[in-house]
């Protein structure tokens, strides 16, 4: 099979030394940065960008890569040992996972979920080098209008449901636009809203507005509002601190299932727009509650091993799940994927179906890095839980500060002007006041790279159809997408809903940290 | 008190994007089309996005003044109950311009570790000559890891004038 | 301060870890021999997730069982400050007007010690009472 072969010759280079050491950068600091609270990877790939000045394409979007796939191992650690997790996808795990830390069973919920991440994380890149030629394909033949109803069920899904309040997403969202229109337009070289200054000609950069609203917004915001008190860590085995208790056999038995379920649950849930991390680790592990019985479902609450199991495969299917728009159709549905689509734009590749026929190589590479990255993590992630637990030493100050020094590296160093870092500085407290008063910051940063395109596939559509406003709806396909989305919209009603349910509920069980 | 405080707040923030939204399009009358244009000129999607902008703040605006406020978002290392600290804020944003204002002169390291002593120092590090040294070897490492080894070229400054591997 | 104590007063500053347990015992033998009055202190800056220096639950468990089996008469004072360990133990050696401070002290290299201060040294040098420094 040709697609094989690609994958073959992926495989190749991926495991050049080299690659395999940016692999290893890569999911080194993407573990780190998902312990740590409060950096995702989505900041640490905006602050990364510089690398893309020096480094190769391949090599720079291995280590993205990496820290994508790290990122999702790393929140489990912290949620399980700690009482706080460390990444919003990991939340779930928290019920479960600190629980069983907390009766002593810390290092068998670390393994399944560092085995059901491998296991999912596998599984999920195998059905994205299926899926991917397959629906390239596809869209290959798709129109313009076409890749306009893509972009509106995308843009509609991540503006409505990131986020509490639907009227507050669509504010940042559509701020996210407003901001994109500024510079030059593409089709016929008119200047837009840069009022006449020539720093704003090429527009905000995209990077510069991750930065801002990510790192500098986020370090502000939690300077105004610092926890005081350290966390309690969970030791890895029993109480006495002697030898940590592996998964038994009958872990083993309760797992396997939860890991599969978890996968093809994450996986699909990845590949639609803001379905996201969040929203299949929940689904999960209400499924995992569903269908335990007797003795293990009376567990739930208190430590049940497929509480953690499946929400953590089902977390890393869909960061899987994500790459298959990203990859094929150039649609970047998280904050990270649009971070990695930038970081193909800053290489003059643009993504979209005839990514895989113009840049093979390089996507084929980029795949076989994600099955050699998660055996890399799972490898790596036992064995140095005690390093990232030293990371967490870190005081918070030096860490944001840190983050601070970084973001105004990344700004600087976008065009060597003072003019970026004065816009870092506007953008962070845009993300402050964002942050304070309730608006997601995610549809905003993804909004800026579809906006461009959107309204180039808008154009193009109209310029066809003679501006014929019902060529919008004109074909099978756009009927299946607008469908799929009134269908999507209900669904979600319903998920959003059992949602808060579940989080209000157990939340209130778990009895306040002693202290 | 503090909520009402909040409320204003909400409001004015609701208010900036209805001021964009009217200021957006506004401008997109200004934008120059062409004649030879075809189908949808530049200012279409300007227009379809300052209106919606306008349409969205206008709800908002509506939302705050009833009363309906934003959850405050969460966050790890975010505490919940603790009132906004806008003396750090200042102190922080006031060192982030320092910063900006010596990267040319003096040079991206020590730009950097200023802002790294001042912003370590602003959140509440003990003691100061911690920050300080942290803030040198960082911003050296930082300097010689981008500057030296990837070639961005960060500004030496004229401290490190002679330093041939922190050339950016 | 307010009632005669007539009792010294030491000052312990307790991290959980074999360098707490090795000063604890210390303290201990030395609030039997001076017959005084222990006073522990664990202090925790709270600016970081992790804190290995402040002891929770389980710790204190054992710090107050070790106690209570030594058979001294002792007061326990956890908290959180703003200030630095050693400048919470010196103040309260101050307030107690202690006649002896008990800290754990690691051995360092001379480039370890640079890059991390250290919280015994503070102390050494500024207390005005006598320092017994243990080794663990």
């Amino acid at each position: 099979m040709d697609n094989f072969n690609m994958l073959m010759e992926g495989f190749a280079t991926a495991a050049q030394p080299i690659y395999l050491l940016y692999a290893l950068f890569g999911v080194f600091i993407g573990t780190a940065v998902g312990v740590l609270p409060g950096i995702g990877p989505a900041m640490t790939v905006a602050l990364l960008m510089p690398i893309t000045y020096s480094l190769e394409p391949t090599a720079a979007m291995i280590v993205f890569a990496g820290i994508y796939y790290g990122g999702m191992y790393g929140g489990s650690t912290t949620s399980i040992l700690l009482n706080t997790p460390g990444e919003s996808a990991s939340i779930v795990t928290a019920l479960e996972g600190n629980k069983m830390a907390k009766a002593g069973r810390g290092a068998a919920a670390l393994a399944t979920a560092a085995i059901g991440s491998f296991i999912a994380g596998t599984i999920a890149t195998v059905l994205l080098t299926f899926l991917a030629p397959v629906i390239v394909d596809f869209a290959i033949n798709l129109g313009p209008v076409d890749f306009v109803a893509l972009m509106v069920v995308a843009f509609l899904t991540i503006g409505a449901l990131l986020g509490g309040s639907i009227l507050r997403g669509m504010a940042s969202l559509v701020l996210g636009l407003f901001i994109g229109l500024i510079g030059v337009d593409d089709t016929t070289a008119q200047q837009r809203y840069t009022l006449g200054f020539p720093g704003l000609t090429d527009g905000i950069d995209v990077v510069l507005v991750a930065v801002g609203l990510f790192a500098v917004g986020e370090a502000l915001y939690v300077a105004a509002r610092m926890r005081k008190g350290p966390v309690e860590v969970m030791s890895m085995g029993s109480s006495s601190g002697n030898s940590a208790k592996w998964m038994s056999k009958d872990d083993w038995k309760r797992s396997w299932k939860p890991w599969l379920r978890g996968t093809f649950i994450g996986f699909p849930i990845g590949t639609v727009p803001a379905g996201g991390a969040d929203v299949s680790t929940f689904l999960s592990y209400a499924t995992e509650r569903k269908l335990a019985k007797g003795k293990n479902k009376k567990q739930f609450g208190h430590g049940a091993i497929e509480g953690v199991a499946g929400p953590e495969a089902a977390n890393n299917a869909a960061a899987a799940g994500v790459l298959v728009p990203l990859l094929t159709l150039g649609i970047p549905t998280t904050a990270t994927a649009a971070m990695m689509l930038t970081a193909f734009q800053r290489y003059q590749i643009q993504p979209g179906p005839l990514l895989m026929e113009t840049n093979g190589a390089l996507v084929w590479a980029l795949i076989a890095s994600l099955y050699i990255g998660n055996l890399m993590l799972l490898i790596l992630n036992l064995p140095l839980v005690g390093l990232w637990v030293k990371i967490l030493q870190i005081p918070r100050p030096y860490l944001y500060s840190g983050i601070l020094v970084f973001g105004a590296l990344g700004a600087y160093s976008l065009n060597f002007a003072t003019l970026d870092v004065v816009i870092l500085l506007v953008i962070g407290i845009l993300g402050f006041f964002m942050r304070q008063y309730g608006y997601p910051v995610a549809p905003m940063v993804v909004a800026m790279i579809l906006g461009p395109m959107f309204e180039v596939q808008l154009r193009r559509g109209l310029q066809i159809s003679q501006n014929d406003v019902s060529a919008l709806v004109s074909t099978p396909f756009t009927w299946v997408v607008y469908g799929a989305l009134i269908l999507m919209f209900v669904a979600s009603f319903f998920i959003k809903r059992a949602q808060k349910k579940m989080e209000s509920a157990p939340l209130e069980q778990i009895e306040e940290p002693s202290k | 008190m503090q909520t009402a405080q909040k409320n204003l707040g909400e409001v004015l923030f609701a208010l900036v994007f209805v001021v964009l939204g009217v200021a957006g399009v506004i401008f997109a009358g200004t934008i120059e089309v062409p004649d030879l244009e075809f189908g949808m000129g530049p200012r279409a999607f300007p227009y379809i996005v300052s209106t919606l902008m306008l349409v969205i703040g206008a709800g908002l605006v509506f939302q705050a003044l009833r009363g309906q406020l934003g959850a405050a978002e969460d966050g790890e290392d975010i505490d919940a109950e603790a009132s906004t600290d806008w003396i750090t804020i200042g102190k922080i944003a006031l060192f982030v311009v320092i910063h900006i204002v010596l990267i040319e002169p003096a040079g991206w390291p020590v730009a950097a570790a200023v802002l790294f002593t001042g912003a370590s120092w602003s959140l509440g590090a003990k003691p100061l000559w911690r920050s300080i040294m942290i803030s040198v070897i960082l911003a050296l490492v930082l300097q010689y890891l981008f500057g030296g080894l990837l070639g961005v070229s960060l500004p030496r400054g004229p401290l490190l004038e002679g330093v041939e591997f922190l050339n950016g | 301060m307010s009632e005669a104590t007539t009792r010294p007063v030491i000052v312990l500053g307790y991290v959980p870890g074999a360098l707490g347990d090795a000063a604890l015992a210390a303290a201990v033998d030395e609030c039997a021999r001076r017959d005084a009055k222990l006073l522990v202190i664990n202090s925790t800056r709270a600016d970081r997730t992790v804190d290995v220096h402040y002891a929770f639950g389980p710790d204190m468990e054992r710090l107050r069982t070790y106690l209570e089996a030594g058979g001294v008469e002792h007061e326990i004072r956890q908290f959180t400050s703003d200030q630095l360990a050693s400048d919470d133990v010196l103040e309260a050696a101050e307030k107690a007007d202690a006649e002896l401070i008990v800290i754990g002290v690691r051995r360092r290299s001379p480039v370890g010690k640079m890059l991390m201060g250290s919280d015994a040294q503070r102390i050494l040098l500024q207390a005005e009472c006598n320092v017994l420094a243990v080794k663990a």
